[in-house]
């Protein structure tokens, strides 16, 4: 083996090792069973802005189309930023339909139903939620100086995800099912000299298991 | 002149680290300041039949929010809107209107400008903006109440109407304050179009003016 490959090898062992444990739950309700796939047609994954609090994150959003369309090549998923800049303003939070009976006051406007014959959209899906950091732990100091800089300390901290997925069957105005994602883990900081941060991928594990289960509705080959 | 022949390379070679210091405090003593910039999507709207004015007045056009620290730990902050007001506004009002028009002049009875159906002139009335420092939420908001007055080339009133907008963007990692308020600034902005794209036919005056001037249409056609 090359030096620079045993050292990539190497590397990523040690990426892999260095990860923090998460825990991840996924919940699902099915109203209406999957048809065979999308087939031609186009699905849309959009964030829930209304809550004053909290905001789903676009990365999220983001995350989980990359990781639909990565595991069925098949499925075309519209970015969130390029539908919602095509249909400005009727899905911003102020005027974004709450309900898929809304779909249909939409489409009063001709050049709305125009725009999404166009973008042929078959799945509409609503993801509601976030990640938070719930309690952290610890302290670290660093310094610098004529002789260089470094850090002493330990930190810990816990993350957790919380995501509904809803999703509209956009050609019958229904709503077809529910999925419901939680995950929580833990994220370490050793500090000696230099800090060696041990992250918890949580948002990721939330994005791939919401991603797989919405494969279920919307491809053919899960 | 030994002693002047080597400090003169000496304090060349030390200029340049105490300009860059000398420039780091200043910064440091300066207000947070944030120039909106953002792009704004034309509405997908059926245009209203009208040969619509505009006219932005300086304070609209070069609108700036200061806001001065309360404590030494916060900063002053200065929010320039008034260029991506006049982008967003043109945006929109472009693709609500059949035409749209820029005007030479505020209308009034001695001003000569365009001939066109009315002429709307926005007015930012009130800014108010909340970072996590203020709030504790982690979240970045702004908040504007907007003046709006419609009138007749003469500058007879047709219509005086107020509407808020509001935009937020939750934090994210590696992002600066004045990155995430220009993000709330420009969410706050869509907000502000789609607010009015979705509003204006239904503001009391400007649907009784619509529908004299639909009647009056209707009276004159054979």
């Amino acid at each position: 083996m090359k030096p620079g490959v045993l050292g990539t090898a190497l590397l990523a062992a040690t990426c892999t090792v260095l990860t923090g444990c998460v825990t991840a739950t996924v919940d699902e309700m099915v109203f209406n069973e999957p048809t065979e796939g999308i087939g031609d047609s186009t699905v849309v994954i959009l964030g829930r802005r209304h809550a004053s609090d909290y905001e789903t994150e676009p990365d999220f959003i983001q995350c989980v189309g990359k990781r639909i369309a990565s595991r069925d090549r098949s499925i075309e998923v519209i970015g969130e930023l390029e539908f919602i800049n095509a249909l400005y303003p009727w899905f911003e939070p102020r005027t974004a339909p709450l309900r898929p009976q809304d779909i249909d006051r939409l489409l009063l406007h001709r050049p709305v139903a125009e725009k999404m014959a166009a973008l042929r959209t078959e799945y509409m899906i609503w993801i509601d939620g976030n990640t938070v950091r719930t309690d952290s732990a610890g302290s670290m100091t660093c310094g610098i100086g004529p002789g260089g800089a470094g850090c002493f300390g330990f930190g810990t901290w816990n993350n957790d995800a919380n995501y509904e997925a809803t999703i509209w069957d956009f050609t019958d105005r229904a709503e077809v099912g529910r999925i419901n994602t939680s995950a929580s883990g833990q994220s370490y900081m050793p500090a000696v000299v230099v800090p060696i941060p041990i992250i918890a991928p949580v948002q990721g594990t939330a994005c791939d298991s919401i991603g797989d289960q919405l494969l279920e509705f919307l491809s053919s080959e899960f | 002149m030994w002693h002047s022949m080597t400090s003169a390379p000496d304090a060349r070679r030390w200029r340049l680290p105490a300009a860059i210091l000398l420039l780091v405090v200043l910064t440091g003593c300066g207000p947070s300041t944030v120039v909106v910039q953002g792009s704004f999507p034309p509405p997908l709207l059926d245009p209203l039949p009208l040969r619509m004015g505009v006219w932005y007045d300086e304070a609209f056009a070069g609108h700036e929010f200061f806001d001065e620290a309360k404590s030494r730990r916060e900063s002053d902050w200065l929010v320039k809107t008034g260029e991506a007001q006049v982008q967003m506004w043109n945006t929109l009002l472009g693709g609500m209107f059949r035409e749209l028009v820029q005007m030479k002049g505020r209308p009034g009875p001695n001003q000569m400008n365009q001939l066109v159906d009315a002429v709307l002139v926005p007015h930012v009335d009130e800014l108010q903006y909340a970072i996590p420092t203020h709030t504790n939420v982690k979240v970045y908001e702004i908040w504007m109440r907007y003046r709006f007055e419609l009138l007749t080339t003469s500058g007879d009133p047709i219509a005086d109407w107020t509407m808020t907008a509001y935009g937020k963007t939750p934090t994210a990692f590696l992002q600066s304050d004045e990155a995430a308020v220009n993000l709330a600034a420009v969410v706050a902005l869509r907000d502000a179009g789609a607010n009015f794209a979705t509003h204006f036919t239904r503001v009391p005056e400007v649907r009784e003016w619509l529908e004299s001037r639909a009647t009056t249409r209707g009276e004159a056609e054979p």
